[in-house]
This record gives C-alpha cells, sequence and structure tokens, in this order.
C-alpha cells in the first residue's frame, strides 16, 4: 500500500489509499502516450495543409515517409493495452478508460492516414496546377477548423470534459458544411479539362479532411464512454439542434 | 437506441434535443425466481452490529457473488442464509431473512431441516477421515435417504465432476485426494441430499489456480440445478463465475464499524460500469 507521500519515478505523487499504484501509473503513462499520438496528428496536418496550399510536392512526400511514426505509435499502445489487459485485469473505470484507448488510438491511425492520402493527392496535378484560389481558401478554412477540433477531443479527453466533447459535433457541423461548399466551387471551376482535373482532386482533399474530422468527434464518443459508461453516438439526431444553439 | 426527433415548438424552430445518454445496456437478468429475501437485515454478535441494514434477493439458479473487504460482513451475511450462525454465542438478527417467503429465524424452523436444503461449502476442503463413498453416503444416511444408496452416490459424484477421478477407488481414504478433489469431494457430499441451494464461502482460496477452475467450471454446471451463492475474496473470481455480484463494505461513520451493503447489480454492470464511487474504488484497487 502507498502512503500519501510516496512520488513515482517522474516525481509525481501516488494517489492516497491507491493499492495498485504501479498499474494505474502505467495506465496513466499509456494515456498520455495515446494521446501524444494526436500530436503526431496535428504535425502531420498542419504541415499537409501547408503543402495543400502550396501545391508543395516535397513538402508532401515528407508528410507520406513520417506516417511511420504514426504507425509505430499505434503499434506501442496496442502492445501497451493488451500488457495491460494480460497482467492487470483492468475494470471499471480503469477497463472504461483501456477500451477507450484502443479506439482513440486506432483513430489516431486513420487519421495520420487521411493526411497521407490528401499528400499523395497533391502531386497528382503537376508542379504548377491550374489552382482557383476559392477552392484553396475554403480547404485552407476547412483544415484550421478541423485542425482546431483535433486538438479540442485532445483536450475533452485528457480533462474528462463531456460538454467539451459534445460541442465536437457542432464543429464538425461546420466543416460538413465547406465539405459540400467545396464539392459546388469544384463543379463550377470552369470547363478547361486541367482546372476540372485539379478541382476533382480537392474533392478528394476535403474529403480525406471532413473524415480527419469524423474522427475527433468519434474520439469525443470515447470521452462520454469513459465519463458515463454509456456508449453514446454522436448521431446526426444531435446535430440540428446545436446548430439552433443549444449548449452542452 | 431511440433516434426519434422532438417536435417542433410554437416559433417553429426544433426544441432542444435531449442531452439523455442513449444507452446500449445489456439485459436485465432474466430470472426472477426469488430464493432469499434479505429485508433490512441485521446481525448481532452480543452487543456488536456486525451487519446493518441488507436488503436483497437472491434470485434462483443463479450464481450470486459477495464480495468485499475483510470484516464486511458478507461471509456473516451469508452464513446467517443457513443459520449457520446459530452456535455463535450473541448471534441474533434483525429485520428479515426469508427462503421462499418463510422466515429462515422463524419460530418451530428446524435449522437441520433449514441446512438440509441450504448446502454449504467451506474455505478449507474438510473431508471426513473415511472413504470417498462414506462421505458422500454420509448424509443421506444420516437422513435416512438409504435405498438406492450407490446410485444416489454415484449422482452427487457425477455432479461434482469427480466421478471419473474416483470410481476405482470408491473405498479408498478422502484423505488421499488432492486439494481441488477433497473440495469437488465436498460439493458432492452437499448435493448427495439433492438440496435447493449451495453457499460457498470462499471454496477456491485454498486451491491452485487448476483445482480452483475445475471448481469454477463446476459451478457452471451446478447452477441448472441449484442456487449458488459465494462468498469471495478474489474479484476475478466473482467476475468470471457470477451473474448477480454484492459488494460490501464496512461503514465506519458515527463510530461504528457495521458491515453494509453498497451496490448490488449483474456482475457485468458492477465491474464495467458500477453506480457507487466506494464499489469504483474497491474494484479498481483504490480502496485504502
Amino acid at each position: 500500500m502507498s502512503t500519501a507521500n510516496e512520488n513515482t519515478a517522474d516525481g509525481t505523487p501516488v494517489e492516497a489509499g491507491d493499492l495498485r499504484p504501479h498499474f494505474h501509473q502505467e495506465l496513466a503513462a499509456l494515456e498520455v502516450q495515446a494521446l501524444g499520438g494526436l500530436d503526431l496528428v496535428l504535425e502531420q496536418l498542419d504541415r499537409t495543409l501547408e503543402a495543400l496550399a502550396h501545391q508543395d510536392v516535397s513538402l508532401a512526400r515528407m508528410v507520406i515517409a513520417d506516417d511511420d511514426r504514426i504507425d509505430g505509435r499505434y503499434l506501442e499502445i496496442h502492445q501497451g493495452i493488451l500488457s495491460l489487459l494480460a497482467r492487470q485485469t483492468p475494470v471499471a473505470g480503469d477497463l472504461r478508460l483501456v477500451a477507450s484507448l484502443l479506439h482513440l488510438i486506432m483513430h489516431v491511425e486513420r487519421m495520420g492516414d487521411q493526411c497521407v492520402n490528401i499528400a499523395k493527392l497533391i502531386p497528382l496535378s503537376g508542379h504548377e496546377p491550374p489552382v482557383r484560389r476559392d477552392v484553396l481558401e475554403l480547404l485552407g478554412t476547412m483544415g484550421s477548423l478541423t485542425r482546431a477540433e483535433v486538438a479540442h477531443c485532445k483536450v475533452a479527453f485528457q480533462e474528462r470534459d463531456l460538454p467539451a466533447a459534445i460541442d465536437l459535433i457542432r464543429q464538425d457541423g461546420e466543416i460538413n458544411t465547406l465539405n459540400r461548399e467545396i464539392f459546388k466551387a469544384a463543379l463550377a471551376a470552369g470547363e478547361d479539362p486541367d482546372t476540372r482535373e485539379w478541382a476533382t482532386y480537392m474533392v478528394l482533399v476535403a474529403r480525406a479532411i471532413e473524415r480527419i474530422a469524423d474522427n475527433a468527434v468519434d474520439i469525443g464518443e470515447q470521452v462520454a464512454f469513459v465519463v458515463t459508461g454509456l456508449f453514446q453516438e454522436f448521431s446526426d439526431t444531435y446535430r440540428p439542434a446545436i446548430r439552433t444553439g443549444m449548449q452542452a | 437506441m431511440d433516434t426519434s426527433q422532438p417536435e417542433a415548438d410554437a416559433s417553429g424552430a426544433p426544441p432542444l434535443a435531449p442531452l439523455a445518454i442513449t444507452t446500449r445496456e445489456g439485459p436485465p437478468t432474466t430470472a426472477t425466481e426469488v430464493v432469499f429475501e434479505l429485508r433490512d437485515l441485521g446481525v448481532y454478535y452480543g452487543r456488536t452490529l456486525a451487519v446493518d441494514g441488507v436488503s436483497m434477493k437472491v434470485y434462483k439458479n443463479v450464481i450470486t457473488a459477495m464480495i468485499g473487504p475483510s470484516g464486511c460482513g458478507k461471509s456473516t451475511v451469508v452464513r446467517t442464509l443457513n443459520r449457520m450462525n446459530d452456535s455463535v454465542p450473541g448471534f441474533r438478527v434483525t429485520g428479515e431473512a426469508l427462503y421462499h417467503d418463510n422466515d429462515i429465524y422463524g419460530p418451530g424452523v428446524d435449522p437441520v431441516e433449514v441446512r438440509r436444503r441450504i448446502g454449504m461449502v467451506f474455505q478449507r476442503p474438510n473431508p471426513f477421515p473415511k472413504s470417498i463413498y462414506d462421505n458422500v453416503a454420509w448424509a443421506p444416511r444420516i437422513l435416512g435417504m438409504k435405498s438406492g444408496l450407490d446410485e444416489r452416490v454415484e449422482k452427487a459424484l457425477r455432479g461434482a465432476a469427480l466421478w471419473d477421478e474416483v470410481k476405482d477407488r470408491l473405498k479408498g481414504s478422502a484423505l488421499g485426494l488432492s486439494g481441488g478433489q477433497q473440495q469437488r469431494l465436498c460439493i458432492a457430499r452437499s448435493i448427495a441430499i439433492e438440496p435447493d441451494v449451495l453457499l460457498l464461502d470462499e471454496p477456491c482460496s485454498a486451491l491452485d489456480p487448476i483445482a480452483t477452475a475445475s471448481v469454477e467450471e463446476l459451478m457452471q454446471d451446478l447452477k441448472r440445478t441449484y442456487t449458488l451463492v459465494i462468498v469471495t475474496h478474489n474479484m476475478q473470481q466473482a467476475a468470471r463465475v457470477a451473474e448477480r455480484t454484492a459488494f460490501f463494505s464496512l461503514d465506519v461513520s458515527n463510530g461504528r464499524r457495521a458491515g453494509v451493503l453498497i451496490e448490488y447489480d449483474d456482475t457485468e454492470k458492477l465491474f464495467t460500469r458500477p453506480n457507487d464511487k466506494r464499489t469504483e474504488d474497491y474494484v479498481t484497487g483504490r480502496f485504502g
């Protein structure tokens, strides 16, 4: 048994009355590591959006190469969770956290893959594609909102903040609207075949960004699960009401 | 899941969607026939209140586990169910302990008859220093169930998943069996008189993991015929074998130290989403 004055190896105090401090430290470290995966996603997303804004093929290649780091993080967390399940038999809130981390890291891995998907689309139109500024601006806005949503879902998870998690639905609604606008803008991109080709690729890019935002909402659902113990699908049902100003 | 849309109000704007959290709960326990009903049960040893205010129902053909820290009263409660505490000086109960709606402590109730219907298996295997056969045949002989004794012994040993291991040495000493076999022999001895309920007080704490697994498997078979109540220190054992789990704890408020029932629910619920913070703290090891 631990006393209130005991510290862990890194100096953080052990919770008083905790009979399983090593397990709980291990679980906490695994959470930090998994949430760190979202930081890796943010780095990748920043470079992806920059490569997109400047149609920078070299930067896009770096994004593709760096996806291995996110995949590696996925494997580490996956192994860590298996190990905890095998050795520590987590239950109740601990069990919910372990299960949610498995979901979270899967969403991290998928967000990383979407960055790669976008990066692969950038060089397809050649080095000097006939860009449409209005489409790129819409994509830029969509990208920064999505970045904010990913950062937001991380904080919501860290803080076990259910209202913040539910607010992800509102944020996601804006991104979905932009996705549809980009589709319309691409349709109106004119008759020039090269421009149409480029605009079509940008529709695919918008779709990939939109999927990243969806993954952030899915992480929000995991926050709800950890906090309440109930799986709550943030389904479309809630979206209209939230647009009318419902506060979580 | 309820996905119905709220209706629009007079202003035309849809009202706020309820933020009620949609649930995906498992099916409720299907058992409905109550074997034991405890109503505000209190147990005293002399002037000491050992257990206070326990109200719960135990259902037929269900394995019910009782967990909790040492001194929380779980063994006291389970021993109260078949009057095993009667011989403890100063023992008395308050409230009601009903067995099929009959008061276990009612006037005129014969404790021997109670124990015939409600068998018990203890922490340490305690076979008599007799043959395997005589251990199982002992209670039926005492109770005058002498016809078809061989068949009765075989049925009990088969029921306890021990027959194949001992059928060739029924006249051999029960003390020559391994710990796990001895415990299963004690279970066979209990079921030889075809009780209604089996109470198991820490039945595996003196057994190795393989013997533990065999007893746990046996419990799954036995629950088709019997109602089982198991007291265990091993939370994972409760999680593995029981459909319902009761968490007891020690209430030290107002200068007293009495065992109380904190939470009683489907086992899966108790170990994934307990309602009470004290349960959460105990099962996750934050009980200090």
